[in-house]
């Protein structure tokens, strides 16, 4: 295998974290180091919103890391490091998923507790179809409701509107870390905002939330 | 089986351009098209407002943050895992494997040291009962007896004969 050195210059256009990734391949705990550092919070954001619970979200992080320190004698640099790392991501936490499942744990999706009370989606719901009377929400339950909408999308729906908003992925970058075709990605997002817009536009536009959860 | 890469369909219809213009996924025609059009048809304008004021309450969604420990115990994990499989032999099993048996091994010493400890502590009473057992034995006969050194003497005088119990 032609060592980072004769890569870096057959290859004018890498990006900086490939160029570190082909140092970790070279055995730079440094530079694994400085991957860590540069993806883990971003790692963590998308992961703890995927599957809604802090502690898991650091096990699958660690596992995702894991899994690219195994891997590094076998990185070929194509990608952007990033897609590559976050289809890592997706492969351990539809793993975690379909574990889950097995074991038949309960989802964290439908927490009954917070500022929005119990079986908060129902009243979402109730919210949008103007059945309620309202109020004026607070930042809490702003964070709360928007949570709890996004919790409301299927796994893959939730994953798209994660790399799209908190990594400004493009739709072909999505589509290679998801494993789809760019029209798919481009579809699933669009059924996504149609769905987020759904629960949270009635009363965004008003700044209002069902009475009664103070 | 349905092939995930073709799933969902398509999207279209004037949302999914607007949404792919906020996302800035439409090629330049069609941009300028969209753009020619915003600028006449306020309904239209106002649909793109709402689809990215949508948008836009997202970043209300907390980031994470990791520490220092989060850091140290990932590269840990990564290095000294990664070492353990390097220094396993071909086909010696699987990457736990060897961190278990000595898991293992431990639980097993701890054991046997905790039954021996248990054991020596069950048998010292029973090691002084069996000491006491001649003065036990004759406890009626002593109970007459009002010192130690009047019974040495009649010791010294061959009162008593020797017999096989008195040495435990």
């Amino acid at each position: 295998m032609a060592s980072s050195e004769a890569i870096i210059r057959g290859s004018p256009v890498l990006d900086p974290d490939t160029l570190l990734m082909l140092q970790v391949r070279d055995d730079s705990a440094e530079a694994f180091e400085q991957l860590v550092v540069r993806y883990q919070t971003r790692l963590l954001t998308v992961l703890e919103h995927l599957c809604g619970n802090r502690t898991q979200a650091e096990d699958l992080a660690q596992e995702v890391f894991l899994r690219v320190y195994r891997a590094r004698k076998r990185y070929v640099p194509g990608a952007k490091f990033s897609t590559w790392l976050f289809k890592i991501a997706n492969n351990v936490a539809s793993n975690a998923r379909r574990s889950r499942r097995r074991r038949r744990e309960v989802n964290l999706v439908g927490r009954e507790s917070g500022p929005l009370g119990a079986r908060p989606l129902d009243k979402l719901a109730q919210a949008a179809s103007g059945l309620m009377p309202t109020r004026r929400l607070d930042k809490a339950e702003i964070v709360e409701a928007v949570q709890l909408a996004m919790q409301s999308l299927n796994d893959r729906q939730r994953m798209v509107v994660l790399l799209s908003k908190f990594e400004e992925m493009s739709y072909t970058d999505i589509a290679d870390t998801m494993g789809m075709t760019t029209p798919a990605i481009k579809s699933l997002l669009f059924r996504a905002r149609g769905q987020l817009r759904t629960i949270l536009e009635p009363y965004l536009n008003e700044g209002q939330l069902p009475p009664g959860e103070e | 089986m349905n092939d995930p890469r073709r799933e969902p369909e398509a999207a279209s219809g004037e949302d999914a351009q607007l949404v792919a213009y906020l996302d800035g996924e439409l090629d330049d025609e069609s941009r300028a098209a969209l753009e020619r059009r915003l600028g006449d048809d306020a309904p239209f304008r106002q649909r793109l407002q709402q689809l990215q004021q949508v948008w836009d309450v997202l970043d209300v969604l907390p980031r994470a943050t990791a520490d220092e420990s989060f850091t140290r115990t990932t590269l840990e994990l990564a290095v000294v895992r990664d070492a353990g499989q390097a220094a396993r032999p071909p086909g010696g099993g699987r990457l736990w494997a060897g961190p278990r048996l000595r898991r293992l091994a431990t639980l097993a010493v701890a054991g046997l040291a905790g039954y021996l400890v248990v054991a020596v502590a069950v048998q010292r009473p029973q090691r002084q009962m069996l000491r006491d057992l001649p003065v036990i034995e004759n406890l009626d006969v002593y109970q007459y007896v009002d010192s130690v050194e009047f019974l040495r003497m009649l010791e010294r005088e061959g009162l008593f004969p020797p017999e096989e119990h008195d040495v435990p």
